[in-house]
């Protein structure tokens, strides 16, 4: 029994250091070329920016702000979410992380890259379309868990339709095209509870715990079938 | 197959049944007969879509004659496509008898033009995968995790936001607010329309096999 479980805490442990590991990776690599970060940051401001300069004196419904905070987020992120996977595939790496490293392992490797990616450019987009559209959430902490929750499901489905999206022809506009319908009732609710948040509405507890529910489901059939996807069977 | 080809002498009854048995509702009147024939072909575009990812399930745990398994699972999707269109255009007839437009945005409406999103992602896929020799795995995993979401679009999504939709078949009360002709009508042409999905699937799969066993003869 002792042995049982001290085999398990150990195998636990080399499978978090493999994954730091591939984690590490992922991000030098990133930061060496900082192409779809640089890319997803300046999409971010430029749209935040188009989207200010030509509607900031205008008295927009908190419903509009709230579709608007969300589209610069979403098409922001896109930009970046496939590429961890694609990049693996160009540069004909991809079978030799398979050999290297477990499925599973790459899997949470690269969904912990692009959770961080994608919280980053919800950093940066949120604060900036504030600023500029002069406006401030009436519930700010139910504003940002709104926002942190929707970012999360977001991450968790774009993740495997990145790995899906890298073993085909036609990557980057094929991504968009697989999914736009998987990750629409995440947008609608985040949406939702966005606007609700800025109208300074009470915490809809139900809602949030959609999004994370929703997280936890993607996330759990992902990791079993990651496999499928990603190596050659 | 015999099973199937009941569709024959149920559909022209199910047809009599809905055009001219059964009574016109008291507002919508004669355009309510719509609902026979809207109701059962959402319920075959959702099973058809149900079909297609057991199917991927099934091939993923077994890795058994994956062309036909692989196949299977696209013919169901091919089948629910057309249903979903079907079921579009039956739904934007009825939209433009009741609430004046072709088009709402409604809950239900908006969740069964998702559905034929992920069907038409589902078959860009498949053809963006042609080369791939693991087309089959990809592809299934993309039915399954698909067919996961799909429950949250159709069942979850048009209950929590408000809808235009009559919720006569699912309701809060649990009890189907339909006069008893129009009941048995209504689940008559489900179940016909459900035959009818089944007869057209055992045909394309039929064709596939043989079109498998064509190209493996040849490859020969």
């Amino acid at each position: 029994m002792i042995r049982r479980s001290l085999n398990f805490v150990i195998r636990g442990l080399i499978l978090q250091n493999r994954i730091v590991k591939l984690l590490k990776k992922d991000f030098y690599i990133e930061f060496r070329s900082r192409a779809s970060i640089n890319i997803s940051l300046a999409f971010a401001g430029i749209t935040t920016l188009s989207v200010s300069l030509t509607s900031a004196t205008m008295n927009l419904p908190f419903r509009v702000h709230s579709i608007l905070i969300w589209v610069i987020i979403f098409f922001s992120a896109m930009n970046s979410l496939s590429h961890i996977f694609i990049r693996e595939e160009e540069e004909g790496t991809s079978i030799f992380l398979s050999i290297h490293s477990e499925a599973e392992e790459i899997y949470i490797a690269k969904l912990l890259f692009n959770f961080i990616l994608f919280i980053v450019i919800t950093v940066v987009v949120t604060p900036l379309y504030l600023f500029f559209m002069q406006i401030w959430p009436e519930n700010f902490i139910f504003f940002a868990s709104s926002v942190f929750c929707g970012s999360t499901a977001l991450s968790s489905i774009t993740t495997t339709l990145g790995a899906i999206v890298a073993k085909t022809s036609m990557r980057s506009s094929l991504f968009t095209v697989i999914s736009f319908p998987l990750t629409i009732p995440v947008l609608w609710i985040s949406i939702n509870l966005t606007a609700s948040s800025l109208e300074g509405g009470s915490v809809d507890l139900l809602n949030l715990l959609f999004l994370l529910a929703f997280s936890g489901v993607i996330v759990s059939f992902s990791y079993l079938l990651f496999k499928f996807i990603w190596m050659e069977q | 197959m015999f099973l199937y080809r009941l569709v024959y002498v149920l559909m022209p009854i199910g047809i009599f049944l809905s055009l001219l048995w059964v009574p016109p509702a008291n507002i919508l009147g004669d355009a309510s007969r719509i609902l026979y024939f809207h109701v059962p072909v959402a319920w075959v575009s959702f099973l058809a879509f149900l079909v297609a990812g057991l199917h991927s399930i099934a091939l993923l745990i077994k890795k058994s004659e994956i062309l036909y398994r692989e196949a299977m699972a696209y013919n169901s999707a091919a089948i629910g496509m057309v249903f979903t269109v079907l079921t579009v255009i039956t739904g934007s007839i009825w939209a433009k008898v009741s609430w004046g437009h072709f088009w709402n945005w409604d809950p239900r409406e908006t969740s069964i033009v998702i559905l034929m999103l992920i069907y038409i992602a589902y078959f860009s896929l498949f053809s963006a995968l042609k080369s791939n020799p693991n087309r089959w795995g990809i592809s299934s995993v993309y039915l399954i995790i698909s067919m996961i979401i799909a429950p949250f679009l159709i069942f979850i999504v048009p209950r929590v936001y408000p809808s235009l939709h009559p919720d006569t078949i699912i309701n809060q009360d649990k009890k189907i607010h339909l006069e008893a002709s129009m009941r048995i009508t209504l689940f008559f042409l489900v179940v016909t329309f459900t035959l009818l999905y089944g007869y057209i699937y055992k045909i394309t799969n039929k064709l596939s096999l043989i079109i498998i066993k064509l190209r493996s003869s040849h490859d020969i």
